[in-house]
């Protein structure tokens, strides 16, 4: 075992532990913290994997926006603070009868799939290229897919705009 | 115009901020405006302010004279009963009875400072000193008689 | 002439001499560690200081003049204090939480160490996407404030911890606009690259207005992302107590304070690199002779300097200026910086089109 397997064990270990350390809390920021452990694990693993870019996005978007905002909604709700009850057996019992189901789903995916690829084809993950077949309309460019979300993100903007705007001769 | 008055706006924010950094940054370049007194150290060569207020006085001239008619004016002006005039009745060369002050009772511990006193004196026999070291083991040493023993009135002082 | 760069090529070329490759990485590896930590040791006492005889000269004060001589030994002293002190955990706090958030605030600051470049051909790591790293990371020290004001159990920390939450992610958008637009000017994210770009001049003076634009636009959120007065309000005294650090004691408050001082080191080392060269020496386009001169300046001496220059101005802000209230600073940000910053990167964009850059 050399240095970078052992990276990349500690990786996943951090992952799967505070994964699970996240449905399992009793308390709900608890919940979201080691929620947020858990992507920092996955980002680790990109860069472990020289993918920074994607890491880092992995961290803006999701450290930086998606779990402050659920951590924002935590403190605005109530009894943030208490104690959650622990959740009735049954529910507890189907709650890993599924997760038993979708693990070996996964495990069966992975093993039944041969992976081909012998790590010789390297595409560069470097800024430009990322850049390129984001915006490139040939082989392989993304441009009709980066409008189409830009359009559902600005058509989310704008409603978030319209909801948050009160006409004045409503509310007076 | 909307866009006119935005860029008025920040332009004049600026300005606004840049004149306070003018200031604070002089300050920081001119270390001789510095007011702070290290006391203990400079306690021979303190200077204080011409208007800070130590304690109430009473100025006495070399024939150790005061101003000082026993009107009980400062005493009815202090707000907190610092001062108690103690009154006596001289007895004038042409046989007349006049009010004086014998003993002009200060009392350190209760007074805030506030000047009322001075202020309210008709004739300027009291003051405010710039002793300000009042620190002494016993309380009792704080109630002090202002005008010194065997002093007059001055003359022409009504 | 001499450079650190050698130093370290050395030291690497020694530790491979002797250990082998992967046992020369590692203690590499902990080298950087301790200098890293040692670093920070002594920006925070170097700063701190800085700051109390800023603010005393500024305040017409004396400021810290007893201990050691003119006061030096003064942060000294503070830290032995809070090295001794008591770290107590108030009841019913999130026992783990309260103790991870001051490490999280930290490790937040460390990583940002890694791609600034303190001299010529010496950095931590050389990270193809550095300022995009840089504002990845930055994102997480917020999530110690959120966890510090949380787990405290106490409302001043929670309402600080949501105050600072709300400005950092919304400060943030304008901050990354204004790096964006050196990004444009160099058309790359490396920030060796960054500082390559500005050998005939910096970014200030090469972007014309824009560029002047972008940098004061990003010193403004650079200190609101910093938490520092006049956008304090997370930790405004006498609203808050402290804000998110109210119940913290002893070496947990000067983890807090130290990751403080350190943001603001890097912010401005970042605002240096980007706006003012790195530790590219002071050019003048053809002067030849002159350009000479400025070369014999260590490159770090060049760096240090500028990024103490922006320190300094940061302070200068703070005991200038009132804190200001939280709709004026949401007003400041949304109405004003926003949009200015985005019509600006779309001016850096022509200039870096057309080439009218210098």
């Amino acid at each position: 075992m050399n240095g970078s397997a052992i990276i990349f064990y500690g990786l996943g270990a951090l992952t799967l532990v505070s994964a699970l350390l996240a449905v399992t809390a009793k308390k709900i920021f608890r919940a979201a913290i080691f929620l947020l452990f858990t992507l920092i694990g996955v980002a680790g693993i990109y860069f472990w994997l020289n993918y920074e870019f994607i890491a880092a996005v992995q961290i803006v978007v999701y450290v930086g926006g998606i779990v402050v905002m659920i951590i924002f909604s935590i403190f605005l709700t109530q009894q943030s603070g208490e104690k959650l009850p622990s959740p009735p057996t049954r529910r507890m019992v189907s709650a890993l009868v599924a997760t038993i189901l979708g693990f070996a789903l996964a495990g069966l995916q992975i093993w039944q799939h041969h992976f081909t690829g012998d790590g010789k084809i390297v595409i560069e993950p470097s800024v430009l290229n990322i850049g390129k077949r984001m915006l490139g309309t040939g082989d392989g460019g993304y441009a009709l897919p980066f409008e189409v979300v830009s359009m559902l993100l600005l058509a989310a903007m704008i409603g978030c705009i319209v909801i948050a705007m009160r006409s004045n001769n409503k509310t007076t | 115009m909307f866009l006119v008055d935005y860029l008025k706006d920040i332009t004049g924010a600026i300005k606004s901020l840049l004149t306070g950094m003018r200031r604070t940054g002089y300050y920081f370049t001119h270390h001789k405006e510095i007011i702070t007194q290290q006391y203990p150290d400079n306690r021979d060569t303190l200077k204080l302010p011409e208007r800070f207020r130590g304690e109430v006085v009473m100025s006495h001239n070399e024939s150790n004279e005061h101003r000082c008619t026993g009107c009980t004016a400062c005493e009815l002006a202090c707000p907190n009963g610092t001062i108690k005039v103690v009154t006596k009745f001289d007895i004038s060369p042409e046989g007349k009875k006049k009010k004086a002050v014998d003993k002009f009772i200060y009392h350190l511990e209760l007074c805030t400072m506030c000047n009322l006193c001075i202020e309210a004196c008709p004739t300027d026999a009291i003051r405010m000193a710039q002793s300000f070291e009042h620190s002494v083991y016993d309380r009792a040493e704080l109630t002090k008689v202002l005008n010194k023993p065997g002093s007059k009135i001055e003359e022409g002082v009504e | 002439m001499w450079s650190l760069s050698k130093i370290s090529g050395l030291i690497d070329h020694w530790l491979n001499g002797k250990l082998g490759s992967g046992w020369a990485s590692v203690a590499e590896m902990v080298i950087v560690g301790l200098c890293v930590i040692g670093l920070f040791a002594i920006l925070g006492l170097v700063l701190v200081l800085m700051e109390r005889k800023v603010s005393a000269w500024m305040q017409i004060r004396l400021g810290p003049n007893r201990v050691g001589p003119k006061g030096l030994l003064q942060s000294l002293a503070d830290t032995l204090k809070l090295l001794v002190k008591e770290g107590l955990t108030p009841d019913g706090a999130d026992k783990f939480l309260f103790n991870l958030a001051p490490f999280v605030a930290m490790i937040a600051a460390m990583l940002l160490m890694a791609p600034i470049a303190f001299a010529k051909d010496f950095q931590i790591w050389d990270v193809n996407i550095g300022v995009l790293y840089i504002t990845a990371i930055s994102s997480i020290s917020v999530i110690g404030i959120l966890m510090a004001g949380w787990s405290s159990n106490n409302k001043y920390s929670l309402l600080g911890a949501m105050r600072s939450g709300a400005q950092i992610v919304s400060y943030e958008l304008s901050a990354g606009l204004s790096i964006l637009s050196i990004v444009v000017l160099t058309g790359s994210l490396k920030v060796s690259d960054i500082i390559a770009a500005q050998q005939n001049g910096w970014w200030i003076f090469k972007g014309h207005v824009p560029a002047l634009i972008a940098f004061v636009i990003f010193i403004i959120a650079a200190t609101a992302e910093t938490n520092r007065a006049p956008f304090d309000l997370a930790e405004a005294e006498s609203e808050l107590t402290a804000g998110f650090h109210t119940e913290y004691s002893g070496m947990k408050f000067a983890l807090f304070f130290l990751a403080e001082y350190v943001n603001v080191f890097i912010v401005c080392a970042i605002g240096a690199t980007l706006f003012l060269g790195g530790w590219m020496p002071f050019h003048i386009g053809s002067w030849e002779g002159f350009n000479h001169i400025m070369d014999y300046i260590p490159s770090s001496i060049w760096f240090f300097g500028k990024t103490f220059f922006l320190i300094f101005l940061i302070m200068w802000f703070r005991w200038t200026f009132p804190r200001l209230r939280i709709d004026q600073l949401l007003n400041l940000e949304w109405k004003y910086l926003l949009p200015i910053g985005m019509v600006n990167i779309i001016l850096v964009t022509i200039v870096a089109i057309k080439g009218w850059h210098f």
